[in-house]
């Protein structure tokens, strides 16, 4: 029965993946800028957003199939409660689709407000002490973050008021009036769209919930938490963004989005070399790749704009890779503690490969997908004259990468201190990483015409044309 | 009359940093609240808004009546002590309450031009209180103190809401209010939750997570 409804729930996102990856080609290529009545939009960005989403997305239901009949098998769930983990996982998956996919800055709002509230009980989903205060910290915090965004949302809502008399929601609307706006009220407002919806992407000092939330989730979910629900907010700020940029000069925006990016490199840089938990380490890389995406927003040329939403994806392909890899080694280990894992590569031989292939992308080792967004950023950093960012872009990625080295080095190899249970790789896990894989390599070796274009027409979109 | 509202809730934002137990933190925000419905009334008669009218009547149903009572459920369920547990006692929460007040003053003043005057205090309200609910947010220790907490932040918002002349739009409007149903009913459970695990709500005591 499970296992009928995860295959069901398998091949339903595989549809909406093709579907996805038709719009990205449809919209993203022809940049297309379509809208439904006012209420839905889509151009080039939210195309490129919508089929990071699904990918992870279906990557996260092919692993779930393996992922949750384990659970069943070691009792850690019943049943019903596997049927109601399909239920959340769909309901947060169609949240995030929605994201993307609203003009209204209003809808927007309470589509992302949706997400954290269908999530917080994927985090709280296993009922233990930990995974409860992880929960109600992810609630508590993220809640009072959109609130703060919903704050800034009405400040730009009151802006357009004041300055024209219109009144609407619509981000198409807000930006062919962004010249006649307010600039202090406009800055007034974007820091509050900014401290509200950085919280929930991520943004150092504003992640304290995340590494809770991340590494208290079940598995599947750490994947799509990580690699797209940080960027559905991330999309939200850039959404504002283009107005305030409009509005008020680039200068503006981009000194704040260089801070809190390079803010965020340093605080993961540090608990990166300290961590003690395989899934909290993860997530506090997540933390430095969201950081590096806002260090290539706030450059904001072309070359650096292109290489952010390149990261943007390929951070998305290689920490869901990751966290099935950390979720198949705490089931089998039993502990996610990183003192107690080691020798994964001759205990779980699949999945060890997969996570070898996984880190080493992640630290930024070619041919990975991660080497060559890094390296757009670096570039375009020295290429606009930013050597000071280009120089600590260059640090901060050698120091990570030497721990996150050390950290899966210990891992992955040596002898397994504790004998895991379960070692035969069932079919789900193959499946998934093997998906994954294809862009993880894919994409750093070649990145087909479709994406391209697509990721030039999503630039032309931030730029404001 | 909406200058005596706006003054009413200023003092009522107030002495909630003087609050020291639960049934009295919920009396505060269900005045509040009253009061923001009864702004929110005026604006609709003077602009014969029948919109207008239906957001004063959900205020009223949902923050004056419905959410406090579930809140009183709750209390009476989990028979959890009165006390809402202060990380700062409560003069240097006033203090800190009132420095807020004084920056909230400071931005209204800022931002919104000289002759509009109740525009520039109802935003600075407005940031009044969405300060004070996230500064009770972070020095109260019970997690219904928390909750409450991000309720009077809500409020802030929606005071800022009606310097917008006619408001957010409709159906945005309504939309809020049943995301604040839902984001109130799914705190409660969790609160249940934490109550039943742990066998308290005390949130300075959820440390098992660090680093």
């Amino acid at each position: 029965m499970i296992k009928r409804v995860g295959t069901i729930n398998a091949l339903w996102h595989f549809a909406i993946w093709l579907a996805a990856l038709f719009l990205l080609a449809k919209v993203g290529a022809g940049n297309l800028k379509l809208s439904w009545g006012g209420l839905f939009y889509v151009d080039a960005l939210s195309a490129l957003l919508i089929l990071t989403t699904a990918t992870v997305t279906f990557a996260a239901a092919l692993f779930s199939l393996s992922y949750i009949a384990a659970d069943l098998a070691q009792g850690k769930i019943s049943p019903a409660k596997a049927l109601w983990y399909y239920l959340l996982f769909n309901l947060f998956a169609g949240a995030m689709f929605l994201v993307p996919l609203i003009n209204n800055l209003g809808f927007l709002w309470m589509a992302i407000e949706l997400t954290t509230l269908i999530s917080s009980f994927l985090v709280g989903f296993y009922n233990t002490k930990h995974s409860v205060e992880a929960a109600w910290k992810y609630l508590i915090i993220c809640s009072v973050g959109i609130t703060l965004a919903l704050f800034g949302a009405i400040l730009f809502t009151y802006a357009l008021q004041s300055a024209t008399g219109l009144k609407s929601l619509n981000w198409t609307v807000l930006l062919a009036s962004a010249g006649q706006l307010n600039p202090n009220l406009v800055k007034a407002a974007f820091i509050f769209i900014l401290v509200g919806y950085g919280t929930k992407a991520g943004l150092a000092p504003l992640h304290t919930w995340l590494p809770d939330a991340h590494s208290q989730a079940i598995s599947p979910v750490s994947a799509m938490l990580s690699g797209v629900l940080l960027k559905c907010s991330l999309y939200a700020i850039l959404r504002y963004g283009i107005v305030v940029t409009a509005c008020c000069g680039a200068p503006f925006y981009s000194r704040l989005m260089l801070f809190f990016g390079l803010f965020s490199l340093a605080v993961a840089c540090i608990f990166i070399i300290t961590q003690k938990d395989l899934k909290r380490l993860l997530a506090y890389s997540s933390i430095e790749h969201l950081g590096l995406i806002a260090v290539g927003i706030g450059l904001n040329s072309p070359l650096a704009l292109f290489g952010a939403l390149l990261h943007l994806f390929n951070h998305a392909v290689s920490k869901a890779l990751m966290f099935f890899g950390a979720g198949r080694i705490a089931q089998a280990y039993g502990t996610h503690d990183l003192s107690k894992i080691s020798g994964v590569t001759r205990a779980l031989p699949v999945t060890g490969t997969a996570l070898l292939i996984g880190s080493c992308a992640l630290i930024g080792f070619p041919p990975g997908a991660i080497f060559i967004s890094e390296f757009y950023l670096v570039s375009a950093a020295f290429v606009g004259g930013h050597y000071l960012i280009g120089g600590l872009l260059l640090g901060w990625l050698a120091v990570i990468g030497g721990a996150l080295l050390y950290h899966f080095g210990k891992v992955l190899f040596g002898k397994p201190l504790t004998q895991p249970v379960s070692p035969a790789e069932p079919i789900g896990s193959w499946l998934s990483y093997g998906f994954l894989l294809i862009f993880i390599i894919g994409l750093g070796i070649f990145i087909p015409n479709v994406l391209r274009q697509s990721l030039n027409a999503a630039v032309g979109v931030l730029r404001g044309s | 009359m909406a200058w005596l509202l706006l003054f009413a809730i200023l003092l009522i934002t107030t002495e909630t940093a003087l609050v020291s137990r639960f049934p009295a933190l919920l009396r505060n925000f269900r005045y509040q609240s009253l009061c923001l419905a009864l702004l929110t009334l005026l604006a609709a008669e003077r602009e014969a808004s029948p919109e207008l009218y239906v957001i004063a009547g959900l205020l009223f149903g949902l923050k004056v009546l419905l959410i406090p009572h579930l809140f009183d459920v709750l209390i009476k369920r989990i028979g959890a002590s009165e006390q809402v547990g202060l990380f700062l006692n409560t003069q240097v929460s006033l203090l800190l309450a009132g420095a807020l007040g004084l920056l909230a003053w400071a931005f209204a003043g800022a931002l919104i031009a000289a002759p509009a005057y109740l525009t520039q205090a109802t935003l600075g309200i407005a940031c009044y209180i969405t300060l004070t609910g996230i500064l009770l947010m972070v020095t109260r220790v019970k997690a219904l103190a928390q909750v409450i907490g991000l309720l009077l932040t809500e409020n802030g918002v929606f005071l800022a809401a009606t310097i917008i002349p006619g408001g957010m739009p409709f159906f945005v409007e309504i939309a809020l209010f049943f995301d604040i149903l839902v984001s109130v009913m799914i705190f409660g459970l969790f609160i249940y939750r934490i109550n039943a695990i742990f066998t308290h709500i005390d949130v300075s005591k959820l440390a098992g997570l660090k680093g």
